[in-house]
């Protein structure tokens, strides 16, 4: 099975994750393509999404390669698993490529002619998107198969954006969806769809995230092997005609998220399982 | 707000006959009006330029995350405080309500329709503050309305001056007629309360009488002569007064034009006959469509009135979560437009999803209008001297299209009501979270 890695960033610790996680299961990627990492507007994304604290903390553990207490530091602890690295941690993509032996190549945008182009002639089977632009028809079809995407809830009910935080608030159980990405949000046939179990344990949604990406990861891992031995096959969404798009969710909306996975108000329905 | 846009068109401008030309003109006459404003009072001349220069840099530095709500530093209760007190600080004594604050030429000529459409707003704020001054303001509102009704029960259009005509204004007296029904109810242990709902039912009455057999309003008192769909405001107000009034001639008024406003629905959910001839389809103007016809449909218990306004409203919804803001203008269909933004069309849009998240529980509708009211919030200015401060911009940035250089009070009067309606609601949901454990 050849697999290409479609990444935010060369940072990107999911998209680190899911290649050494690969790599480490036999399925070494063909290649990574990445958009770059420092554009004003991721920089600026990331600052809202972790804060100036975290941001700097994350750009000194990358540029300080020397101290090793912050060579080990990742944050998303839920991947160190796929992370670990002999005494340390993969720290991007070039370090889990120069490894395994794929290339990483970086684009600005994962829809461009070149992007195309060199997707093409890694001639993958699969891609894995972990992160990046929404993807246009010309990306989409260029893997055999397609391309994968971890939908942080279950399909179809909850598609779209800070989808754990609306499954909480909309009574949906948690779950983690592993499907192929077609033209539309979310919409894509299922492969893998399961209900998450650890939100007990989360004392935040930061916390319940991390989890689910990491959990997000196994199953896409699960759904690789699943694909290349015949095992498993794309179910097409049921329900396409509702519209369940979600979008980012207000901090005032989080807050009551949060409130209601604090007091462990979560829906569980039996069955919701593998799709 | 129609009437500023009826005043100036019919006043100086037959808008059936008169060419491109001479609108032209008269754009251009009221253009160098209102740079003269400067010449009276220059000291204007540093709010002016304080306020291009702040939305120049904003419009420069910050626009691709002038949406970033999560920013937004202003608690809501202040928020709402100073967009109340700039309506206060618009009234003058005699009750009336200035239509709006301009950069170049100060406070403007007092404003009947939305001195009406405000009364709600102020009652509103005074029973959510306790504060008196807001319901004795709706008071002298009110009492100043009356003394302008027509003898056929119906209300003038334009602005009050001393040049001032009387021509009578169907969408005016709708709108209008809103404050008059809210008034009555907030009355009714008052003496003049018959008199109130009496004057309203005139009101109604002549609306009723006047209507066209499709459900229409069109002729002499309808903008332009024509009929307009942004008119489902004045079914929303015969529906008000319907339910005081038991008349059932009101409430068949209301079913009449709601029922001709749906026919125009296309499948897009674009609302068809806003019918502006010489001006784009203002978001303000797309939103009174939407506005008016989901409440009419609130009030009459109608689910396809409801429905019809959900769809507009939820392809305006996509736009904006999508593209974190919604354009000043918009094409037929919503196919694209100017991209200044329309601050009231914002707020009035806030408003929509808000009741509709009341009435569907669809917790996106909330989520929008919340970040919708922390963007306008961010916008208000905080300081400056009366008529700025906690005012709310015709278009961001000021010299957008609509209403330029202007703060206007029917923009204060919707960021209010959203604001309000964005208290009471999600205190509500919270309360209901807490209560059932079930959101």
């Amino acid at each position: 099975m050849r697999v290409a890695i479609l990444c935010s960033s060369p940072y990107s610790e999911t998209g680190c994750a899911v290649s050494a996680r690969l790599a480490q299961l036999g399925y070494v990627p063909v290649g990574a393509l990445t958009l770059p990492s420092w554009d004003r507007s991721t920089l600026l994304r990331k600052l809202g999404q972790w804060g100036l604290r975290d941001s700097l903390h994350y750009a000194i553990a990358k540029l300080a390669p020397g101290k090793s207490t912050l060579r080990k530091q990742v944050l998303n602890p839920y991947l160190e698993r796929a992370l670990r690295h002999g005494d340390g941690v993969f720290r991007g993509l070039r370090e889990v490529a120069r490894t395994y032996g794929f290339p990483v190549v970086t684009c600005g945008d994962q829809n461009s002619p070149r992007a195309v182009a060199q997707l093409k002639q890694w001639s993958p089977d699969l891609a894995i998107f972990t992160g990046g632009n929404i993807l246009r028809d010309q990306v989409l079809k260029v893997p055999r198969l397609g391309i994968l995407n971890s939908h942080l809830a279950l399909l179809p009910e909850i598609r779209g954006m800070s989808s754990p935080e609306w499954s909480l608030l909309c009574g949906v159980p948690l779950g983690i969806t592993i499907h192929f990405m077609d033209s539309g949000i979310d919409t894509g046939p299922i492969l893998l769809r399961r209900e998450f179990a650890g939100a007990a344990d989360c004392d935040s949604l930061a916390d319940l995230r991390n989890r689910m990406i990491a959990e997000g990861i196994e199953l896409i891992a699960e759904a690789v092997a699943g694909l290349d031995r015949g095992t498993i096959a794309p179910v097409p969404q049921a329900g396409r005609e509702k519209d369940c798009q979600f979008f980012v969710m207000h901090e005032q909306l989080k807050a009551v998220a949060t409130r209601r996975l604090k007091e462990g108000r979560l829906n569980s329905v039996a069955g919701r399982s593998d799709g | 707000m129609s009437g500023r846009f009826e005043r100036t068109q019919t006043q100086m401008n037959s808008p059936e006959s008169s060419s491109s030309r001479n609108f032209m003109a008269t754009r251009t006459v009221r253009a160098l009006n209102e740079a003269a404003g400067l010449l009276r009072a220059p000291q204007r001349v540093v709010q002016l330029f304080s306020k291009l220069a702040s939305d120049e840099l904003r419009t420069t530095f910050e626009h691709r995350h002038l949406y970033s709500y999560a920013a937004a530093t202003i608690p809501v209760a202040d928020a709402l405080r100073s967009v109340v007190d700039w309506i206060l600080h618009a009234q003058r004594p005699d009750g009336g309500i200035a239509a709006y604050y301009s950069l170049l030429t100060g406070y403007s000529e007092l404003y009947p329709e939305v001195t009406g459409y405000i009364i709600p707003t102020l009652y509103d704020f005074g029973r959510l503050t306790g504060d008196p001054t807001a319901r004795h303001a709706a008071e002298r509102a009110t009492h100043w309305l009356l003394s302008l009704q027509m003898p056929s029960g119906a209300f003038p259009g334009g602005l009050r001056g001393p040049d001032s005509d009387a021509q009578p204004s169907v969408f005016n007296t709708g709108q209008i007629l809103q404050g008059l029904v809210r008034a009555f109810v907030e009355t009714h242990t008052e003496t003049r309360n018959a008199e109130i709902l009496e004057r309203a039912v005139a009101a109604g009455d002549w609306l009723a009488a006047i209507q066209q057999a499709d459900g229409s309003w069109t002729g002499h008192a309808a903008y332009q002569g024509a009929a307009h769909t942004y008119y489902s405001m004045v079914s929303w107000a015969l529906a008000q007064l319907a339910a005081e009034s038991s008349d059932p001639r009101h409430a068949a008024a209301a079913d009449r034009n709601i029922d001709w406003v749906l026919a125009h629905v296309q499948p897009s959910g674009w609302i068809d006959g806003i019918n502006l001839r010489g001006h784009p389809a203002y978001l303000h103007f797309i939103a009174y469509a939407i506005q008016g016809t989901l409440e009419c449909g609130i009030l009459r218990r109608r689910d396809d009135v409801i429905q019809a306004a959900a769809k507009p409203a939820w392809v305006l919804l996509r736009k904006f979560e999508t593209h974190k803001r919604l354009l000043g203008t918009y094409e037929p269909d919503f196919r694209g437009g100017q991209r200044f933004s329309c601050l009231t069309g914002n707020a009035q849009m806030s408003c929509v999803w808000l009741r509709l998240f009341e009435v569907t529980g669809d917790l996106r509708y909330l989520n929008a209008a919340l970040k919708m009211n922390e963007m306008l919030k961010h916008l208000l200015p905080i300081k400056g001297r009366r008529g700025v401060v906690g005012g709310v911009a015709g278009s961001y940035p000021i010299w957008g299209a609509y209403q330029p250089m202007r703060f206007i009070s029917w923009g204060c009067k919707f960021l209010a009501d959203a604001l309000m309606l964005e208290q009471r609601l999600t205190r509500e949901f919270e309360a209901k979270f807490e209560a059932s454990g079930c959101a």
